[in-house]
Parts: C-alpha cells; sequence; structure tokens
C-alpha cells in the first residue's frame, strides 16, 4: 500500500479547532483520516508550524513552496508523488490511493475546500 | 517555622500575587543557603521580581547570587523561553525554505499556547534534570499567581494521561506534539510533585477572608492532583501591640483575627506559619534574612513627621469617567492588588449616578458576588467564567462544525476541543462580547492575573484576522483592538499598592500598553496605610515607606492617579464600595436609598 503524505500549511493544530474561526474543511479532513487509518490507510501529516524540517527535507515539498508559497499548501504526496494540492482530499479520494476495497460510509464533506487554513491565520497558539 | 522544618528537595511557594510570595520564597533559600545547602531559586512568575529583590538581573539561565554564598537564581520568563523553542523549531530551516515560509511559521508559533507550553517544559526540566538535582539539594520555586499555577502545575497530569492513551498525533496540543517524544520526562515531573518526599507546597496567604478562601481553594485543586502535603503560611500579619492607641491598627488587628478564626476548616489540619507584617519593605537580603526572624527585627526606624498625604481620591477620577456616558473601563495590574475591589467600587460609584453599568470580571478566582452584596437596578453583574465559556465554546463548535460528523470524527474534534487553546478562544471570544455593550453603556471589567499577555496577544491576532476578512471589501469596521486604543472608548486604570516591586511591575505593563498603542487613563495606588493617616508606630513606618512609592506614581508613572485608603472595615458591599471612592456619608445616605 502507497504510503499517503499530507503536507498541512502551518496550523496549530490539525484540526483547526484553536482558530479564531474553527475551519470545517480541517474538521472533515481529521475526521476522514481517522477514517481511512482505522481502515488500514498509512497516512502521515506533516505541520509546517510543527514540522517545517520535514518540508524542507523533501525535495518535492521544497519546491512546491518555493514556486508557489504556503498558501498553496496544503500537499498531498502518494507515494511521494504529488496527487493533490491547495485542498484537502475527501474520503473517496483517500480510499482510492490507500487501495481500500470500500470507501466506507458516505463521506463526510464532499468537496473539502481550503478555507484560508487552520487557524484562519491568526495567531492561535 | 513549620515548613522550613526538614524541608524536602522541591519547596513551591503558591498564593495571590502582592501576598509576599516572592518574599518569602527568597528568604527560605537565604536561610537554606546560610544553613549550608545548596540552593536553586526558580521563579516562573511573568513578572518575576526575583532579580529586583537581590538587586541584580537574573534572567532565563542560573545565576549565582553573588551575596549569598551556595544560592543560584533562575527566572523562567514566559516569553524568552518561546522565543528559544521557536528558535528550535525555526533555526534548522532558515535558509532552507523560503523566507516567507519561515516568517509564516514563526508567526504561527508565536501566541500564548506556544508560551505555556515552553515555560512548562523548562519547569518539567528543572524537576527531572540529574544534573541539576546533583548540583542543588533544594530547589525553591516561587510560582504565579494561583491561576497559572494551578495550570501550569496541572499541565503534568493532563499531558500524562493524555500522551498514554496515545493520541498525541491527531490532537490539537498544538506545538506539545514535538514533546510526546519526553513522555518518561513528564511522568518523572508529575511522580515528583506527587512524591511528599520530594515535595512540599507552601500556601501563602494574607489574614484576610478572601485571601484565605482563595488558598483553599488552591489546596483543593492541587490536592487532587496529588499534591497532598501541603503547608499553610499567613504572611503580614500586624502584631498585637500595635493596636493599643490606633483604631485603624486596631480594627487591622482585630479583622486579621476573625480572618483567621473563620479560616476554611480545610485548611486548619495543615502546619502553619505566621509571619509578621515588618515597617521595612522585603528588599536586599538584610531585610529578608530579618524576615522570619522576629528577635533581629528593630523597632519602626526613627521616621520624620510627614506631612500628611494630600492625593486625589478615587472619586476625582470617577468624576472624569462619567462625563463620556458610557465606555469600557478596565483594571489592570497584578493580582491581589484588588483590582475586583476596585472594578466593583468604580461600577458601584457610576451606577449610583444613575448611569447604566455592566461590572464583569475575568479573575478565575472571582469574588465580585462576595464583595457586591446587593445589586442596583441599573447595575448588571456578570463573570466570564473560563469553565463555563469553554464548555459554551465546546458545544458551539460541536453543534456546528461537527453537526456533519459521524460518531468516531465526533469523538476526535471532543478530544481536541479539550486543549489548552479552547480555553483562551473562548474566554476572548466572551471578552469580545461584553466589550461590544459599551458603546452603550459602561462596562467595568478586572482582568484576570494574566490577563494582559492573553488579552493583548488574542486580541492583536483577531484583529489582524478582522482586518483581512473585512479589509478588501470596504466595509467600515470596528475591531476590539481598535476600541482598546481609543481613549474615547476605553479607560485602561492601572491598580498598584505602594509598594517598590509592584510599582516597578506596573509600570512595566505600562510599557506594554504603550507598545500595543493602549495608553492607560489613570493610576490607583490601593490600599494606601499612608492616605489611611495611622497613628501605630509600624503603621506609620509603613506610611512613611510608601510616601517614595506613591510620589513617583504621581510624579513619573501616572498621567492622573488615585490613592485609595486601607479601611477599617473589608470593603464588602455597595456601601463600603462607595466609602472607597471617597464618595462623603451625608451623600452616600441619600444615594443609596
Amino acid at each position: 500500500m502507497k504510503m499517503i503524505q499530507v503536507f498541512d500549511p502551518a496550523l496549530c493544530c490539525s484540526t483547526g479547532v484553536c482558530g479564531v474561526e474553527v475551519d470545517q474543511a480541517l474538521v472533515a479532513f481529521s475526521a476522514d483520516v481517522d477514517w481511512a487509518r482505522s481502515q488500514g490507510a498509512r497516512i502521515e501529516r506533516f505541520n509546517l508550524a510543527h514540522q517545517p524540517m520535514a518540508f524542507a527535507e523533501n525535495a518535492t515539498v521544497k519546491g512546491f513552496l518555493e514556486r508557489s508559497g504556503a498558501e498553496a499548501l496544503p500537499l498531498v504526496l502518494v507515494g511521494g508523488e504529488v496527487a493533490l494540492a491547495g485542498r484537502y482530499p475527501n474520503r473517496g479520494e483517500l480510499g482510492r490511493w490507500a487501495g481500500l476495497a470500500q470507501h466506507g460510509p458516505k463521506p463526510v464533506a464532499a468537496d473539502a475546500q481550503p478555507a484560508g487554513g487552520c487557524c484562519s491565520g491568526g495567531r492561535c497558539c | 517555622m513549620n515548613f522550613l522544618d526538614q524541608p524536602p528537595r522541591f519547596l513551591f511557594f503558591t498564593g495571590k500575587g502582592g501576598v509576599g510570595k516572592t518574599s518569602i520564597a527568597c528568604a527560605t533559600a537565604i536561610r537554606l543557603a546560610q544553613a549550608g545547602q545548596r540552593v536553586l531559586l526558580v521563579s516562573t512568575d511573568p513578572a518575576s521580581n526575583v532579580g529586583q529583590v537581590f538587586g541584580i538581573t537574573i534572567g532565563n539561565r542560573v545565576t549565582a547570587i553573588p551575596s549569598v554564598a551556595r544560592l543560584s537564581a533562575l527566572e523562567i520568563d514566559p516569553q524568552a523561553a518561546a522565543q528559544a523553542y521557536r528558535d528550535r523549531i525555526v533555526g534548522p530551516v532558515r535558509g532552507m525554505l523560503p523566507d516567507a515560509v519561515v516568517k509564516g511559521i514563526e508567526e504561527q508559533l508565536s501566541g500564548a499556547c506556544t508560551t505555556e507550553i515552553a515555560a512548562f517544559d523548562e519547569f518539567t526540566e528543572l524537576l527531572t534534570n540529574p544534573s541539576l538535582l546533583a548540583e542543588y539539594e533544594h530547589i525553591v520555586f516561587d510560582t504565579a499567581p494561583t491561576g497559572h499555577t494551578i495550570r501550569l502545575l496541572q499541565l503534568p497530569g493532563a499531558w500524562s494521561g493524555f500522551l498514554e492513551a496515545g493520541k498525541g498525533d491527531a490532537s490539537c496540543l498544538g506545538p506539545l506534539a514535538g514533546l510526546d517524544k519526553q513522555r518518561a520526562q513528564y511522568k518523572d515531573a508529575v511522580d515528583a510533585l506527587a512524591d511528599p518526599v520530594r515535595t512540599r507546597l507552601v500556601l501563602v496567604a494574607r489574614a484576610q477572608q478572601a485571601a484565605l478562601r482563595e488558598v483553599a481553594r488552591t489546596h483543593d485543586e492541587l490536592a487532587a492532583i496529588g499534591l497532598t502535603r501541603q503547608y499553610l503560611v499567613v504572611n503580614g500579619v500586624l502584631a498585637r501591640d500595635e493596636a493599643a492607641r490606633d483604631p485603624l491598627a486596631a480594627a487591622i488587628v482585630e479583622r486579621e483575627g476573625a480572618a483567621l478564626a473563620a479560616m476554611p476548616d480545610i485548611l486548619r489540619p495543615l502546619p502553619n506559619d505566621q509571619v509578621p507584617l515588618q515597617p521595612f519593605n522585603l528588599v536586599g537580603i538584610d531585610a529578608l534574612h530579618r524576615l522570619f526572624d522576629s528577635s533581629e527585627a528593630p523597632g519602626p526606624l526613627g521616621l520624620e513627621e510627614a506631612t500628611p498625604l494630600e492625593a486625589p481620591s478615587l472619586a476625582s477620577l470617577i468624576e472624569g469617567i462619567a462625563q463620556d456616558g458610557h465606555g469600557l473601563v478596565m483594571l489592570m495590574g497584578k493580582g491581589g492588588v484588588g483590582k475586583t475591589t476596585l472594578a466593583a467600587a468604580v461600577a458601584v460609584a457610576l451606577a449610583n449616578r444613575g448611569l447604566p453599568v455592566h461590572l464583569t470580571t475575568s479573575d478565575p478566582a472571582a469574588h465580585l458576588n462576595e464583595t457586591l452584596m446587593g445589586v442596583r437596578d441599573n447595575l448588571t453583574v456578570s463573570r466570564i467564567d473560563p469553565r463555563a465559556e469553554t464548555e459554551r465554546y465546546r458545544q458551539h463548535v460541536l453543534q456546528t462544525k461537527g453537526a456533519q460528523l459521524d460518531e468516531q470524527g465526533r469523538a476526535m474534534l471532543e478530544e481536541d476541543l479539550r486543549s489548552p487553546c479552547t480555553e483562551e478562544i473562548a474566554v476572548f471570544q466572551a471578552f469580545s462580547r461584553i466589550i461590544r455593550e459599551a458603546g452603550r453603556k459602561f462596562v467595568v471589567m478586572d482582568t484576570a492575573p494574566t490577563g494582559h499577555t492573553l488579552l493583548l496577544d488574542a486580541t492583536g491576532s483577531y484583529d489582524r484576522e478582522i482586518q483581512r476578512q473585512m479589509g478588501g471589501k470596504g466595509i467600515h469596521f470596528t475591531t476590539p483592538m481598535m476600541q482598546l486604543q481609543d481613549p474615547k472608548q476605553t479607560k485602561v486604570l492601572l491598580v498598584t499598592l505602594a509598594e517598590t516591586t509592584l510599582v516597578l511591575e506596573a509600570a512595566n505593563l505600562q510599557a506594554d500598553l504603550r507598545r500595543a498603542g493602549i495608553e492607560p487613563w489613570a493610576w490607583i495606588v490601593n490600599n494606601s496605610v499612608a492616605a489611611a493617616r495611622p497613628i501605630s508606630a509600624l503603621l506609620r513606618q509603613r506610611a512613611h515607606n510608601e510616601r517614595a512609592e506613591i510620589d513617583a506614581v504621581a510624579g513619573i508613572h501616572a498621567r492622573r492617579y488615585a490613592v485609595v485608603p486601607l479601611l477599617q472595615e473589608e470593603p464588602v458591599g455597595a456601601d463600603r464600595l462607595l466609602e472607597l471612592t471617597g464618595v462623603q456619608q451625608a451623600e452616600r445616605m441619600v444615594l443609596l436609598d
């Protein structure tokens, strides 16, 4: 099974609950990740604010940041290759990439749109 | 002194600001060092003044105190700790990632949550670092005001439980994510705190009802997380023989005696000590050395007969505040200087003029209801209760953002909403909600002991956020920060006591506020003995000592100021609160009718 790597923007927390306004997209995506993992998917998340080294050491991610900046995050790599950028994947996409036979219950948010990142740009933490 | 008997490795002094725990912690450290022990004195107070007490600069590293052999000190400055933490994370990628990206990371790591966690990290280090433990026989902690202390001390238990549950990855522990590696260290810190052989907790209070109730609450909360070995020190007790010819001294002696007699039952079994009120200021090693040793204490020093203090009363400030008819009045200063009482006094005085007033407190140990028994029609009283606000906010997020989630997702969101950030956001939102009322009526607030940092920080980021959202749309808007910066809308009253360190701290707070573009409107020197015109020799010496501080406030720090006398009776209830403002007895009778 291919590893799914999610490179988040600088978040206080991966669900975005610590922002001035809680980001719906992050809440939904975190739930989807939790679901996919429980189905056996291998997913790693890296938070730019806490693990910047993971961004700097990956040539693909580093190049992406230099070209498009942190505003273009999140970036999703599947098996090391770019699968998606600029928005979070939905439950169906996660399931397909992870090769899960069934996509489980109905996706919680069909097309989670990024809404300015977790903590909505505020200094939540 | 019981609490000095066979002291264990770790000594914690806790209590509200202004009760003198810095002095007692310093004096304890000096005493132990002079008895031949190697001692480290640690201040975790965000407004640490240990350096001032010893007359040297200490800062965020272990510093030997030149004048006391075997004594070293360390001030954990939460801001500096946070900066070091940021450097650890950001340093390695500087130059590797684009500058704008690095700047964004720094921005994200510059909030209150990072500060708290970075300070906590250092605190844990002190309890578990083997080389420190080998070097020092005693580590004496002069901890922060109560609310902050409790948070610091509660964290190890909370984190350990949390990390053991294995939820570290998904959760909103924010910067703590990186601390998962040190799980064993956190467990050791918790064990050390809860081990009576290693840890003694000394509750410091004054002989005042509210202060004793406060330490009883602290006692409960800390005992609940395993710190069961507690001692009580009642500081600054006025000697009985001072009461003989001075009605004020007699009233104080009687009041203190009554407060001690009515001490909460839960405190009674604790080994306890009383430290007498000293005529001298507790600055410098000689003064601290004498603190526990009444035999060495000199009588009142020869004092010149000073002219009676002539200073503006609180009523003169209230006159100025009332003129605008509405606005936000915020009382700021260290915990224990009487912000809550003065906020109540200002609110009652404004309400007494028939003006609409909303009095609110964010003091975690709020006793507004205790202070204000008997409420007026045009005066509403509320409390920003951090726990209630946090719960309300949690429910709100779960019902809105969590509405679409399945059970598992909901459980995870719920878990994340237990993070320390949530409380800050929730309290801040409650604050923003209330200050909006200030366009129509008076909103009078005290602030939590560490409230100003939270406030400035949270308000600042909220400000940027609103500007970001609204800025492009050409809509007219006012952010809470803009409201705080406008002197027509907001009046900040800095509260202090006439004591060297407290005046310095208030001046530091004023500098912080000015950096944030907020100009304090006035200063209030509270509980002044000088303004109370005492007769007792000891109190006159205290009054004499106060004059230099009051002069500094009047001449250097404040644009306008008032001095509030120490009263014979504790200012509880509307009538005595009005007395505090200097409203004359006759007026009061009419107005209160």
